[in-house]
């Protein structure tokens, strides 16, 4: 995942790539997600999370839709 | 055997060298068989918990870490620095060693620089998008291409 100036930037990058639309979202989500999904990697007891955790994690920042289902 | 020391001594020294170590080096460290901490990667990477480059026991990412140079600079308040495999795991490294710091990367189409700063444990304000390319169901497909 990358991170552009705006959409009309993804727009110009992926139609010059012929790639299909994918999800646009804000940096904020992407920080919420990324330390609710990293934040205890280092310890003992992490476990990785079951699709239903992290599917509720996912809703929980509102990255809901057919887009964001992990199980097809 | 518990995949767990292997773990840890593996993001333990990642984070302190700046480079994964080999399954030999982690076989030393903890005592064990060098067979036995393969395996152990390569269970590691089956988990989905590391990847390795292919056809070997060399870790490319122990997400969010990476261990080749990405467009995804991570560099801490106090000056430690790596690599993230995307954004995600750009700002994941920061929350995993629970840091502020800094995420450069830049925009793919037009090569503007772009800093995701965290201070305070807060995301500062940034005129900024984020993209994924590839539905969730298939984030594994090619965890190299998301």
């Amino acid at each position: 995942m990358l991170a552009f100036r705006s959409e009309e930037h993804v727009d110009r990058w992926r139609e010059q790539r012929c790639l299909a639309p994918g999800a646009v979202f804000s940096p904020d989500q992407m920080w919420r997600l990324a330390y609710d999904w990293y934040r205890d990697r280092l310890s003992p007891d992490w476990q990785r999370k079951t699709p239903e955790e992290a599917q509720a994690l996912l809703e929980e920042i509102g990255l809901t839709g057919p887009f964001w289902r992990l199980r097809p | 055997m518990n995949d767990t020391p292997v773990r840890l001594h593996l993001y333990n020294r990642f984070l302190a060298d700046g480079r994964p170590p080999t399954a030999l080096e982690t076989a030393e460290a903890l005592g064990v068989p060098t067979e036995e901490a393969e395996a152990a990667y390569q269970r590691l990477e089956q988990a989905h918990v590391i990847v390795l480059a292919p056809g070997t026991t060399d870790v490319w990412m122990a997400n969010p870490l990476s261990a080749v140079p990405t467009p995804f600079r991570v560099v801490t308040g106090d000056g430690r620095s790596w690599w993230g495999n995307c954004v995600w795991d750009g700002l994941g490294v920061l929350a995993m060693v629970g840091a502020d710091g800094v995420v450069s990367t830049s925009c793919p189409d037009c090569g503007e620089p772009l800093e995701l700063r965290i201070s305070g444990g807060e995301l500062e304000p940034i005129d900024a998008v984020v993209h994924f390319a590839v539905p969730a169901a298939r984030w594994w497909d090619n965890i190299g291409f998301t």
